[in-house]
């Protein structure tokens, strides 16, 4: 019971660390739907920079690097080029799927590294993605900046009139939702589960991605999704733990996609749906030009 | 007589000048060799007729458009804008137009975006008293935690202008602002920039095409048309006559309509108890009753966003009823499709031009065709007859005056002018017994206004019920038998034209009820 708890918070941290940047991101009218390959990506390179250096440190420095740097790229793509941000996206996580399976592939196998001590029972990174709750709830709605965040993501024009510089908002929020991305891969690669594989994260990002339309764009409401999201698919992985023989695993493994179609069911209920119309970011996945 | 180009008096230095400016849109000379001088403490008008450049001037002053040609000064400091940022540095802020808030953030959030000292952590407790301070000082009431798509059209306006003052505006440019105002919040408006001029030191440019508000408040005036300064001059030796001269560049005073005596015939129209409910869910149309006979023209007046769309909706049969029935011709047409009303004689003119009454990409022959798709006329066999169409097209051209390259012509290229004369020449070639006009000539040139307020008046004369929802209240005066001023969905009163006036239906548009608006 208490290993499955340790599992699932685990399970938690990368979703939530992903997510949050997600979040970040959509704030600010940036929509990412290649949110996975930039975690593919920040976890291959992580496990690569980590097993090859010996260091973890360096690790979750080039996974941070690389998500950043996709994010950056996506920014481009969006706000620079004002193009598509779904064929942008997809065409990011298409580039990940592709080019972490080439690179990591001669890395296939256990990371061999010894395990990063965990506080208190728990891994380290389950306390920072909380604290990171936190910080990016401060930031969206007691700073300046976070106001400009918001702003920028309901009206770019009413925010630009105000004399807010709309593409570099944008692009510091692409980037350190990149970034996030990125660290919750290297987080799945060196410390959730230390072996990489060919696409290793079989919908880890897109289950984020999703959180963050759940949570209606609040990251208290998202920490919710993200802890009941980890329990189910824990749960899923390794059912054993809780009711050792009961049902078979592949039913246990349909959990996670059941929850999925209630949660989607609730927020079709018109009640649901005018709040989450209110919510949700106006001006999100739509370029903005200057007049 | 025309006083141009004129020389100042006083050689005192304009606080914020433009010299030469020119700026192209693809296919337009928006602005050429525009010159401007601001002076410190003054109330500066910008007039001229829609489309002759005032926004596109303001928002060069404001930073948001970069002008092709010409330079601006401020205190004879040569400055380039190269977004608002730098001109709000300056002291500059703009009341656009179009509103420029963020709807979902509350009126608060909305004042302090982008204000230099909320840079780091936000203490909104300290920033609250402030901006309340400051309300108290000018004397507005906002409600500063309400959220922005609650706010009325004139409310939001009153946040833009907070939100200036707050960043300490020292010139303050309003673009159009009285035109979602109701006329006693344009009093308080007028009274409130002269406060702000005299006792606060605030220099404002006010742009407008509304006369009396020139010669009630203005200092000196610059009257624009089509791109130039036509005219330069100190409001106290204008004219109204004069600057109107100016602005369309010939003198109009034929535009007056005739009143037609129309015989009262038999009632067509009745309206119980309707309500409605709007995009957001709230019920903005609050049981609505009222009838109509042929030969009568309705005007509804008020400020857009009190129910008036969501009726036209309904009748229209656009939107279902929240409740309350509509009966057209002595039937219940209330859940009728569009199609079948249209088949009844109800026509219908929506406000939106380019986006509900036409198809932009369409060719002007497929436009005219979309209310007479149906006829068994004008296709056979499921297939068009283009011949037909054409006929009827070129028809409405030539009786409506549409100026067109051709029949072929994609209807984006139509001037808003054009295309309404198209989009009711088209709707009334079909003889409608019940015309609902919303907003008909609202942003059209004098001409084209005219134009159509006779059509209206036709219309009538032939026997038509004709349901004109309009903000103009000159407009609702001159064409109507009956009025009824709207606000929050309901009718505040339904008076005989001969028992409106102004003052009386301007202040229910206001929301105030029969007695206190001085009616017995
Ligand atoms: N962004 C734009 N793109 C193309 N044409 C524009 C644009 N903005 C304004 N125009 C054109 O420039 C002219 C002046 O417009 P505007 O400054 O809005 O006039 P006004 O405010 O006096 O009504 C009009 O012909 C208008 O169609
Ligand atoms: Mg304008």
């Amino acid at each position: 019971m208490w290993e499955l708890l340790v599992r699932s918070l685990e399970a938690s941290t990368i979703f939530l660390l992903a997510a949050l940047g997600e979040l970040l991101n959509q704030r600010s009218g940036i929509l990412n739907v290649g949110l996975e390959g930039l975690m593919l990506f920040g976890g291959t390179l992580a496990f690569i920079a980590a097993q090859t250096t010996g260091s973890y440190g360096l690790g979750f420095l080039a996974g941070l690097a690389i998500g950043g740097l996709l994010g950056l790229a996506h920014g481009f793509f969006s706000i620079t080029m004002r193009g598509d941000q779904v064929v942008s996206g997809m065409g990011l996580w298409i580039l990940s799927f592709g080019l972490t399976t080439y690179i990591g592939n001669p890395y296939t196998g256990p990371l061999g590294m010894p395990r990063i001590p965990s506080i208190f029972g728990l891994s380290p990174f389950v306390y920072l993605a909380f604290a990171l709750v936190v910080a990016v709830w401060l930031l969206l709605y007691h700073t300046g900046l976070g106001l400009a965040i918001r702003s920028v993501g309901e009206n770019p024009a009413a925010a630009e009139a105000s004399g807010i510089n709309v593409a570099i908002t944008r692009y510091l929020c692409v980037v350190l939702g990149g970034m996030l991305a990125g660290l919750s891969g290297a987080t799945y690669t060196l410390s959730y589960n230390p072996v990489w594989n060919y696409n290793f994260l079989m919908g880890w990002g897109f289950v984020s991605l999703a959180l963050v339309f759940f949570s209606m764009w609040n990251p208290w409401i998202l920490l919710v999704g993200a802890l009941l999201f980890g329990m189910t698919w824990q749960l899923s992985l390794s059912p054993e733990l809780l009711l050792p023989g009961i049902l078979s695993r592949y039913v246990w493994r349909a959990v996670p996609f059941a929850t999925t179609i209630v949660i989607l069911a609730l927020i079709s209920t018109p009640w649901f749906r005018t709040r989450w119309g209110l919510a949700k970011p106006e001006a999100l996945g739509q370029p903005y030009a200057k007049e | 007589m025309v006083r141009f180009p004129f020389t100042h008096p006083e050689p005192e230095e304009p606080l914020l000048a433009a010299r030469g400016i020119t700026k192209r849109f693809p296919g337009v000379l928006a602005l050429h060799r525009v010159d401007l001088d601001v002076k410190a403490g003054e109330i500066h008008a910008v007039l001229g007729q829609n489309g002759a450049g005032k926004t596109t001037l303001m928002n060069i002053l404001f930073g948001l458009l970069q002008p092709d040609e010409g330079q601006l000064y401020f205190r004879g400091q040569r400055v380039h804008f190269r977004s608002p940022h730098d001109a709000l540095a300056m002291g500059i802020s703009m009341v656009h137009q179009t509103r420029k808030l963020v709807s979902a953030h509350s009126v608060l959030e909305n004042i302090l975006l982008g204000h230099p000292g909320t840079r780091g952590f936000l203490n909104l407790r300290t920033i609250r008293r402030e901006v309340e301070e400051l309300c108290h000082r000018y004397g507005f009431t906002v409600d500063l935690g309400a959220k922005v798509w609650q706010l009325s059209e004139g409310e939001k306006q009153w946040v833009e202008i907070l939100k200036a003052l707050y960043g300490g505006a020292k010139i303050l440019i309003l673009d159009e602002p009285t035109s979602v105002l109701t006329p006693p919040e344009v009093k308080t408006l007028m009274a409130s920039l002269q406060a702000l001029v005299q006792d606060h030191g605030v220099t404002v440019i006010l742009v407008t095409h509304k006369l009396p508000i020139v010669t009630a408040i203005s200092h000196t005036v610059t009257v624009l048309r089509s791109g130039t300064v036509v005219a330069r001059l100190r409001t106290c030796e204008a004219t109204e006559q004069l600057l109107v001269q100016h602005m369309i560049g010939q003198d109009i005073s034929s535009y007056s309509i005739s009143d037609l005596l129309v015989e009262k015939g038999r009632p067509l129209l009745r309206v119980e108890h309707l309500s409605a409910y709007n995009d957001k869910g709230v019920l903005s149309l609050r049981g609505v009753t009222f009838s109509l006979h042929e030969g009568e023209i309705l005007g509804i007046a008020g400020v857009t966003g009190n129910g008036q769309e969501e009726l036209v909706q309904v009748l229209a049969g656009l939107r279902p009823p929240a409740s309350g029935r509509v009966l057209f011709d002595g039937r219940d047409v209330t859940w009728l499709s569009p199609l079948d009303r249209w088949r009844m004689g109800i026509g219908y003119i929506p406000a939106e031009r380019y986006e509900i009454a036409s198809v932009a990409t369409l060719t002007l022959v497929e436009n005219a065709a979309l209310n007479f798709h149906f006829d068994p006329l004008f296709s056979r066999r499921g297939l068009f007859n283009h011949p037909g169409l054409e006929k009827v097209t070129r028809h409405i051209l030539s009786h409506y005056r549409v100026k067109a390259p051709h029949l072929y012509a994609q209807a984006r290229h139509l001037s808003g002018g054009n295309l309404q004369k198209l989009i009711v020449g088209r709707v009334l070639a079909r003889k409608p017994k019940l015309l609902i006009a919303h907003l008909p000539t609202q942003g059209l040139d004098v001409e084209a206004t005219a134009f159509l307020r006779g059509k209206l008046l036709e219309a009538k004369a032939g026997g038509a019920a004709v349901l004109l929802i309009s903000e103009d209240l000159d407009e609702i005066l001159s064409l109507s038998d009956w009025v009824a001023p709207i606000y929050e969905g309901r009718f505040v009163a339904i008076l005989p034209r001969e028992g409106a006036d102004a003052e009386t239906v301007g202040a229910m548009m206001a929301g105030l009820r029969r007695e206190e608006a001085g009616v017995s």
